[in-house]
């Protein structure tokens, strides 16, 4: 394939992957999924009941690993059968949208059944305003991780099947989501009822903010925060990935013997990275300072 | 044709790579996503499931361009590291990015005084009531570092299970398990969070390797068995 079409497909590859980061991410604030969830869960213990979803199915990267990966399953039986690709993804992603909003809904019950003894309501109006919020972003997200893997096994002739590289980059896209995005959710949004760099103290754990600018918050409120910045950042983060791991690649391919510079052009940027982080570090030091003082120094 | 005393000898050796591997991935778990611990905010084996994952798809890829010659094992090999390292280190990357603009906080680690790379004081950074937050330079190389032996070890089981099936998919969702299997040991061993090699905890690592060489053996034994095209005893 001419090397300026393939660069175009990377191109769609990153520009497909930025949106599934993007909308994995505020799909899992709006239903308060992973890691900052445990707080979700705690604060009914701590004498305060809620309106934020509550659904842990799992861990977020096996959760959309089997999200995408059955989505994926739809679409190879499609395409199969000679269906436009465009509609087999389409419709791939939409049973993988409605596994998860089947799964959305259980563990709200459940958990907050659960929670009876804290007085947790159980809000069938919370169900029925954040399902369809959870379930488009979730579709968003399948839709985009399904164009990535029929392009990298039809067009770029890559040897794993469709749902094998869907079920992969699901539980990347899961990981790098928890990892990034749901920081911005667990650290600031659920915690703006303390000073801006301050730190989470442990003690102040389950004290999360129940009250919006009018009325009760929502979990539609917390992805409306999100979207200004985690959202966008897992975006990128995934973006990078597919597209820089695929890039070098193809501007330097293997089959033309150029493998070795390809190898040396991957860690020629995780060098990069390296040093960026380094310059992130010393700004949040030389702008926020020491949380304390040197007790060594002050007594001199 | 590779022998298969070779390729049972080579599948539980990228096993214990792997396993290897993850401690030295800076992971915080569940504190970490509230920036209350170093490290990043998600669970051990998922973080490490997901970079080498990463490196599989690019050893994948590689293996397919260049062929699966002996003389070639090496860039395949390197192909998978590279992929590995470049989600965690773009992950790690983003996410000090959210600890420091999104959250306002300095990456600083608890379990060390100064960084043992960039000799910066560490203690005097971590806020009231946390063990530390984000990811300082040491925690950064120590990741890379994860990343790259845990991209090597994948993408050498891989490597080993194309050669009993010569089917990639097979071999790739076989090489995937023993991810999770070697991931999941690591995991118990660390029992939560772990900064890197710098971490007290980093100690407990002998004890993994011992449980991973166990159990990858047996994974490895009944690969050759199961695996499609397989049974080459």
């Amino acid at each position: 394939m001419d090397i300026l079409l393939e660069m175009g497909l990377v191109a769609i590859m990153g520009a497909a992957a930025t949106v599934a980061g993007a909308a994995e991410d505020l799909e899992s604030d709006i239903g308060s999924q992973s890691n900052p969830n445990s707080q979700v869960q705690l604060a009914p213990q701590m004498g305060k009941p809620h309106r934020i979803f509550n659904k842990a199915i799992s861990g977020e990267p096996p959760a959309y690993g089997l999200w995408c990966s059955s989505g994926a399953v739809v679409t190879s039986v499609l395409l199969g059968a000679n269906v436009s690709p465009l509609m087999a993804i389409a419709v791939g992603a939409l049973m993988g949208s409605i596994a998860l909003g089947l799964f959305a809904i259980t563990p709200y019950l459940g958990r907050s059944a659960s929670q009876r003894r804290y007085k947790q309501p159980i809000y069938l109006d919370v169900i029925r305003n954040h399902l369809f919020g959870i379930m488009g972003h979730g579709y968003i997200a399948i839709f985009c991780i399904l164009i990535i893997s029929y392009i990298m096994h039809v067009l770029l002739a890559h040897p794993f099947p469709i749902p094998l590289l869907a079920l992969i980059w699901g539980i990347t896209v899961g990981a790098i989501a928890s990892s990034t995005g749901d920081v911005h959710y667990g650290s600031e949004r659920e915690f703006q009822n303390y000073e801006f760099g301050s730190g989470l103290n442990a003690a102040n754990s389950g004290d999360i903010v129940r009250r919006a600018e009018a009325g009760l918050r929502s979990s539609i409120d917390n992805a409306w925060f999100c979207a200004k910045y985690g959202g966008p950042a897992t975006g990128l983060t995934f973006g990078l990935t597919v597209f820089i791991d695929n890039w070098r690649t193809t501007l330097l391919h293997p089959t033309a013997g150029l493998g070795w510079y390809a190898v040396a052009l991957g860690v020629g940027v995780v060098v990069l990275t390296i040093l960026l982080n380094r310059l992130i570090e010393l700004h949040a030091r030389n702008t926020f300072g020491p949380y304390k003082q040197d007790n060594t120094e002050a007594a001199a | 044709m590779i022998d298969p005393i070779t390729l049972i000898l080579g599948i539980t050796l990228g096993g214990v790579l792997v396993c290897f591997a993850v401690h030295f991935i800076p992971v915080g778990g569940a504190p970490a996503a509230m920036a209350q611990t170093t490290g990043i905010g998600t669970g051990t084996t998922m973080l490490a499931t997901g970079s080498g994952l990463t490196g599989l798809v690019s050893a994948g890829f590689m293996l397919n361009a260049v062929g699966a010659g002996v003389d070639q094992m090496a860039l395949v090999l390197a192909s998978g590291a590279v992929g590995a390292m470049l989600m965690l280190d773009f992950t790690m990357l983003i996410a000090n990015a959210i600890y420091v603009w999104g959250v306002g906080v300095v990456p600083a680690s608890a379990k060390v005084k100064y960084d043992p790379i960039t000799k910066d004081r560490q203690d005097l950074y971590v806020s009231q009531g946390t063990e530390g937050h984000g990811m300082p330079t040491v925690c950064f190389v120590s990741g890379t570092l994860g990343a790259l032996f845990g991209g090597v070890g994948g993408s050498l089981v891989y490597w080993m299970l194309y050669h009993v099936s010569a089917d990639p998919a097979m071999s790739g969702i076989f090489a995937i398990g023993i991810f999770l299997v070697n991931s999941v040991i690591a995991s118990y061993n660390i029992g939560g969070t772990i900064e890197g090699f710098h971490d007290p905890k980093f100690k407990r690592l002998p004890k993994a390797v011992v449980a991973s060489l166990v159990a990858t053996f047996l994974c490895a034994l009944i690969a050759i068995y199961v695996v499609p095209g397989g049974a080459v005893l």
